[in-house]
């Protein structure tokens, strides 16, 4: 079995500038958030985010400069506190592009890659003025008819995701809602996979029908416990309140306090293990 | 956060027992992200009327039994009881095909046509505020049998004639607010029932486009001691306030 484990620098530090990447979770949920401190930390630039829905993760990578464009169908924490400041700063200044989606599009779009098509119709969109100004076009049923919107595939370049159980070779159990993970997994060139504990491979060849993305799709494997923090994690921690609270503060105030606050929790090196331990 | 108005539990009750009796037995529901009431709303429905009713959530659940409601309506703690767990793909797809008899939705702008504005305030391309998105609305609201939106907030800025930008259009039925009950009826928003806390003026006055009630406007009956107390047994931590504050 191949040993693919390394660490969270040399995973991040393997995405380039530029790539198209997708994230794993929704909204406050399971998201990979070591690796997205990683980026800040690496200070990435000129990312493209691909994730249905999402909230810290999106508001974190646009808030620290490390994203120029977005394919997203929703940004916000709920309504445990509402709007993603600095995600929305970055849409209505200019500095991120929006190719704005329903979650059901980026879903037919990364199908469309997972079946090497160029494209896949969808049901719905009929209607809403997200298909002029993200572009979608129609293509017509060559058998009945019917016009259809039309997704161009997503391939993103890099997913990553954040799971509870990994073998060393990145076979990976999730518990809990899977999201758009395995989707993503499929969908993508390359798979960083963090987890909460690397597991025995021996544990998953007794129930292989529990792994939900397969080792031989994943190119490396980073053991984070509390990866997914401050995000919940099913079975292991909700999502940190307090942190979150603490977080939305800043990023409605001005960019200086702001700026402030990921020196402090993102950057400082021992930052976020404080607050994960 | 600011603390709710005194009115606001009154307000919550109306509108998780408005939405719960438009639920029908049997029939599948389903909400996403960041939808307390029609959390809440289904749990009573079950309770009350609609034990047989399917309840679909985002975390790909069916029928759970929370001991406790989460803020957030794609927490893990959703999955409590559920005897199958299905992936958003999966429930889009439902939908997509037909499958899914009632879909909730919210809308920051609704308009008189029951279309939605979950994406930007001002020009598209340099909005004054950018909204969190349509999540699922874009494809829902046009395959799903049935929609009912609600909305927590019913001004004239909330309920406008047209909204500036179209996130989602489609089989909208019914539009829930803490003032009234709205139908779609020949494609318009008219109002169906009053709530009792409220009168016709005050309903025209705060919705931004016309309307016809008056004072033989059917009122919606109270929540009853049933419907209070099922409402006490679910969600006891009242989480369906989150909306308001």
């Amino acid at each position: 079995m191949l040993d693919k484990r390394v660490s969270l620098h040399e995973a991040v530090a393997s995405i380039p500038d530029g790539a198209v990447l997708a994230l794993g979770g929704n909204t406050l949920h399971r998201a990979p958030c070591a690796v997205v401190h990683e980026l800040v930390r690496q200070g990435k630039r000129d990312l493209t985010l691909v994730k249905t829905a999402s909230s810290y993760d999106t508001d974190l990578l646009c808030g620290a400069g490390c994203v120029s464009r977005a394919e997203l169908a929703f940004v916000g924490f709920e309504n445990v506190f509402g709007l993603a400041p600095r995600y929305r700063l970055a849409i209505e200044t200019g500095r991120v592009k929006l190719r704005e989606h329903a979650c059901y599009s980026i879903i037919t779009g990364l199908r469309a890659a997972v079946q090497g098509v160029p494209f896949m119709p969808i049901a719905g969109m009929v209607g809403s003025d997200v298909v002029a100004v993200s572009g979608f076009k129609t293509v017509q049923d060559p058998y009945s008819g019917q016009s259809l919107v039309a997704v161009q595939a997503i391939q993103p370049d890099v997913a990553v995701v954040h799971v509870q159980e990994a073998d060393a070779e990145g076979n990976a159990v999730i518990y809990g809602t899977r999201f758009e993970d395995v989707l993503i997994a499929q969908a993508a060139r390359r798979v960083i996979l963090t987890c909460e504990r690397v597991v025995p491979g021996e544990k998953l060849a007794r129930q292989p029908e529990l792994t939900a993305i397969p080792g031989y799709l994943v190119e490396a494997v980073v053991e984070a416990p509390r990866g997914a923090w401050p995000l919940s994690c099913a079975g292991e921690y909700g999502y940190d309140h307090a942190f979150l609270a603490a977080y939305v503060d800043a990023a409605r105030g001005d960019e200086a306090t702001y700026q402030s606050f990921i020196e402090q929790h993102i950057l400082a090196p021992d930052a976020a293990l404080a607050y994960a331990s | 956060m600011t603390t709710p108005a005194p009115t606001s539990l009154a307000q919550a009750n109306m509108m998780a027992v408005a939405l719960a009796r438009l639920l029908r037995d049997g029939e599948r529901v389903f909400h996403g992200v960041a939808s307390p009431l029609p959390m809440v709303a289904c749990l009573l429905a079950q309770r009350l009327h609609a034990p047989r009713l399917v309840y679909l959530n985002i975390t790909g659940s069916a029928n759970p039994t929370p001991a406790e409601l989460p803020a957030s309506t794609v927490d893990a703690r959703l999955l409590a009881g559920t005897h199958s767990l299905v992936t958003l793909a999966d429930l889009f797809d439902m939908s997509a095909r037909g499958a899914i008899d009632t879909v909730f939705l919210s809308g920051v702008q609704i308009d008189v046509e029951g279309r939605i504005n979950m994406s930007a305030i001002g020009p598209y391309a340099q909005p004054k505020v950018r909204l969190p998105g349509g999540a699922g609305s874009a494809a829902l609201m046009p395959t799903a049998r049935r929609v009912i939106l609600w909305r927590t907030k019913h001004d004239p800025r909330t309920l406008v004639e047209r909204v500036g930008f179209v996130t989602a259009a489609g089989n909208v039925d019914r539009v829930v607010t803490p003032l009234c009950v709205f139908r779609r009826v020949e494609g318009r928003l008219q109002v169906e029932q009053l709530f009792p806390y409220t009168a016709a003026d005050a309903v025209r006055a705060a919705t931004g486009f016309p309307l016809d009630a008056d004072d033989t406007t059917p009122v919606a009956p109270p929540p009853s001691e049933a419907e209070l107390a099922a409402l006490a047994a679910i969600d006891p931590d009242q989480i369906r306030l989150i909306e308001f504050m």
